[in-house]
């Protein structure tokens, strides 16, 4: 396969991971933002501030006659000017796919592309102000049947693996992010509020679409170390880094046309090291600082693989 | 929700005379492709209006609604350049198709292949031996200056002698009906994937339409043309590796080079992909170099090879055209085929024909005349108003006067533009575009159409049945370029069953 092309798949997957996790992490920010009203002082500001620091964006300009939450949800969403918008990573993804169409398959092509429109469209933008709800719904929607199609469309062949890559790395470096943007919660744990905890760790549940999952396996409250071992090290849950990082290795394997325990590349390496120490984790045990410590080293080795990628593959 | 699945159409009622989108349709100079002069439709649109005038306007909004949303979400689109800035468009087509009887589409044919035939003669000539320009049949000057001869591929041998492998040849119809070619396009023609395109989004959004015809299928293009390719690829290459280069998303014709790759499942690449080692082209693939026999080039020759030609092209692959010539890989087209269709040789295409074929030419040329020629340019200067005006080194609609549509304004500069560079220009006198029933403002009206076939070369010439048929969309328009708010049509050729209804007269 042509290197540019493994580079825009790779680009196409990850943009299009981040929109949705961008998008679900509004959704969920507006709910709590609501559910917190009562409780909290000034929740509005401190949630949505939060969240823009989780995301890694600068605030967005204030603008007379919307209130904060309306323009950060505004600035998230749908402002181009914001290249970590939702519109903008979905058209980020778009281009990259618009340069490689003949290498996907022609309905990857139009969901993407579909997806791309309802998003432009000015009315379901305007209704944001009121609620999210609809955009990142349709954003959500709009990945999961591009991954669909593309689950059954196009053959399960190296350009796939590149696909999973992106995916499955930005979703792993996305799930590391948001509970170390929480781990401070995690001594406060016992001085809290006990409904105030349990709405924040069920809000980062939500981000990771984990919460219903989380419910079913663990029958009892939210609970902080819980959800931790569970995001980092459950075998099977799509969202967990376990299983991301697992699918990672898998992928590279492929890719490098060897077995998974064969390989010998810099980028396996890494994955594989990383994984090993995420296996062998006492999660429970960890506390706030130490959870902290592994979480920042482990995001740093994510970064690694992405450029040993580069390296190996000779992506752009 | 999606209103392609669920057209909410009401068959109760016919529509009356009133309501018929037919209502109002009045026929002008030009030949009309449905209706003869007042007596009702030629013989092969008879079932066709009868089906459309059942049809309501409402219905009719709703298709066309239906045509654009599939488009869109098909993502087929083109890029037009305004001020420098890139617009994307999506690609506008009118739901009522054009139809071409089979007996009409053989000369047509036949015509094309005539004609391909002896610009691919000319080529090898006007490169080797130069025997049409000795013989003093076309003038070696407007040859051997012209801004598109390659001085560089004069006695190259190009694979298996051919030349132009792809070209999409423009014809419009004189006031009695005559196909006339208006101008060839031997270098990277395009629209071939529009044609394509129309086809399926016509079937999914007017199926009814295809109940009384039988069409012949235009399907089958992308697999003649990668025929055409590997008929090409250098004798070594055992399982030849073709490819297309494009110049990347920015180009106006994007779409079609990622539909044409797709549909040949060949690799799309862009000239940062390609390098050239030891005068042999290989592509950059994650698992190392690998080698590339045929190159299907959407590049102009200027950018093809920075060494060669113009220094400043990062399109282009550095040292592509030496390996070229070194018979390492073969590309389509050729270099050097702007010559073949440069306004400024059209002229003398007819007779090339009967120089190296001794045939006379079956589709015509329109009239030309050469401001080069001091009796032609005044002749042309004294009635700007009556003739369209072209440069001969422009394509796509860009930079030519259109005399009966012009200002004074613009007829003073491309009188001034004449007299500074007459060979620059040719002139043709205005001629009216054939006319179809196309749905415009809830109802049928003529707009002027032109017909781009498109003709392959390689083991043996293929036209394939139709082509896409531009439509000058502004009332009266006859600029039909999609750069210049052009429509299209998809375009019908009925099989012959030896019982035509057309047989025996237009």
């Amino acid at each position: 396969m042509l290197s540019r092309v493994a580079d825009a798949l790779y680009w196409m997957s990850r943009y299009l991971e981040r929109a949705e996790h961008v998008a679900r992490a509004v959704d969920v920010t507006f709910q709590l933002d609501l559910d917190l009203h009562g409780v909290l002082a000034n929740p509005v500001e401190l949630e949505w501030n939060a969240l823009l620091s989780l995301l890694r964006m600068p605030p967005p300009e204030p603008r007379p006659g919307s209130t904060a939450a309306t323009a950060a949800m505004r600035w998230i969403l749908v402002d181009t000017r914001n290249p970590g918008s939702v519109l903008s990573c979905v058209n980020r993804s778009r281009n990259n796919a618009r340069s490689i169409r003949g290498s996907i398959s022609p309905l990857m092509w139009r969901e993407l592309n579909k997806l791309h429109w309802r998003l432009t469209d000015t009315g379901l933008q305007s209704r944001v102000a009121e609620s999210p709800h609809d955009f990142c719904e349709e954003t959500r929607i709009g990945v999961l049947l591009f991954h669909g199609v593309c689950e059954s469309t196009l053959t399960h062949d190296e350009s796939w693996h590149f696909i999973q890559l992106g995916r499955y790395l930005e979703r792993a470096e996305k799930v590391l992010r948001i509970l170390d943007s929480r781990y401070g919660l995690l001594d406060a744990g016992n001085a809290t509020d006990l409904p105030i905890a349990t709405l924040q760790w069920s809000a980062v549940l939500r981000n990771c679409a984990a919460y219903e999952a989380y419910r079913r396996l663990f029958i009892s409250r939210v609970e902080p170390e819980r959800v931790v071992d569970f995001l980092l090290v459950n075998p099977d849950f799509p969202h967990s880094v376990r299983f991301c990082l697992t699918r990672v290795v898998e992928s590279l394997a492929v890719i490098a046309g060897r077995l998974p325990d064969r390989c010998d590349d810099e980028a396996s390496r890494t994955v594989g090291k990383l994984l090993a120490d995420l296996v062998y984790l006492d999660a429970a045990g960890l506390d706030g600082e130490r959870l902290h410590t592994f979480l920042a080293d482990a995001l740093i080795r994510c970064a690694r693989i992405g450029s040993h990628l580069q390296r190996q593959y000779a992506l752009a | 929700m999606n209103p392609l699945s669920n057209p909410t159409v009401d068959p109760a009622r016919p529509p009356t005379a009133e309501e018929s989108v037919f209502s109002g349709y009045e026929l002008g100079v030009a030949y009309d492709e449905m209706f003869a002069a007042s007596d009702g439709p030629r013989p092969h649109y008879a079932a066709l209006r009868e089906r459309l005038a059942q049809t309501s306007p409402d219905d009719f909004r709703q298709r066309k609604a239906m045509t654009d949303l599939s488009m869109r979400e098909d993502g087929v689109g083109f890029t037009v350049y305004r001020a420098e800035e890139g617009i994307e468009r999506v690609w506008p087509m009118d739901p009522v198709p054009r139809i071409i009887p089979a007996a009409e589409w053989r000369r047509i044919e036949e015509g094309l292949v005539q004609r391909i035939t002896a610009l691919n003669l000319f080529l090898w000539d006007v490169y080797h031996e130069q025997r049409i320009l000795r013989d003093g049949v076309v003038p070696a000057r407007l040859v051997l200056q012209g801004g598109f001869f390659r001085r560089e591929f004069v006695g190259v041998d190009v694979p298996r002698r051919i030349y132009v492998h792809i070209c999409g040849t423009d014809l419009i119809r004189a006031a009695d009906g005559t196909y006339l070619v208006l101008e060839d396009n031997a270098r990277t023609p395009s629209g071939v994937s529009y044609m394509l395109q129309n086809r399926q989004v016509l079937k999914r959004v007017f199926p009814s339409l295809f109940n009384d015809y039988d069409v012949l299928p235009n399907d089958d293009y992308p697999a003649a043309l990668l025929d055409v390719l590997q008929w090409i690829a250098p004798p070594t290459a055992a399982q030849p590796v073709v490819v297309l280069l494009s110049p990347g998303i920015y180009n106006s014709a994007y779409f079609e080079h990622s539909y044409l790759a797709q549909r040949m499942g060949i690799e799309l690449v862009e000239g940062r992909d390609l390098f050239v080692d030891g005068n042999r082209v290989f592509m950059r693939t994650t698992r190392g170099p690998r080698r590339v026999d045929v190159i299907y080039r959407r590049i102009d020759d200027d950018f093809l090879d920075p060494l060669t030609f113009r220094p400043d092209s990062a399109l282009g692959v550095p040292g592509l055209v030496n390996a070229y010539r070194g018979g390492t890989v073969a590309l389509a087209n050729s270099v050097g085929t702007g010559i073949a269709d440069d306004k400024g040789v059209y002229p003398f295409v007819p007779a090339m024909i009967r120089y190296y074929l001794a045939q006379e030419p079956l589709l015509p040329n329109v009239e030309t005349f050469r401001p080069e020629i001091p009796a032609e340019r005044s002749h042309v200067l004294a009635n700007l108003e009556n003739f369209v005006v072209k440069r001969v080194n422009e394509s796509g609609g860009y930079g030519m006067l259109v005399g009966p549509a012009s200002t004074r304004e613009q007829r003073e500069e491309f009188r001034a533009a004449i007299e500074a560079n007459p060979r620059d220009f040719i002139a043709q006198p205005t001629i009216q575009l054939s006319t179809h029933p196309t749905f415009v403002d809830g109802r049928l009206d003529g707009r002027h159409v032109d017909l781009r076939p498109f003709v392959l070369c390689g083991e043996r010439v293929t036209v394939t049945p139709g082509g896409l048929t531009r439509v000058a969309l502004p009332k009266g328009s006859l600029v039909v370029n999609s750069s210049q708010g052009g429509g299209s049509k998809d375009t019908w050729v009925l099989a012959d069953h030896g019982s035509d209804p057309s047989e025996g007269g237009r």
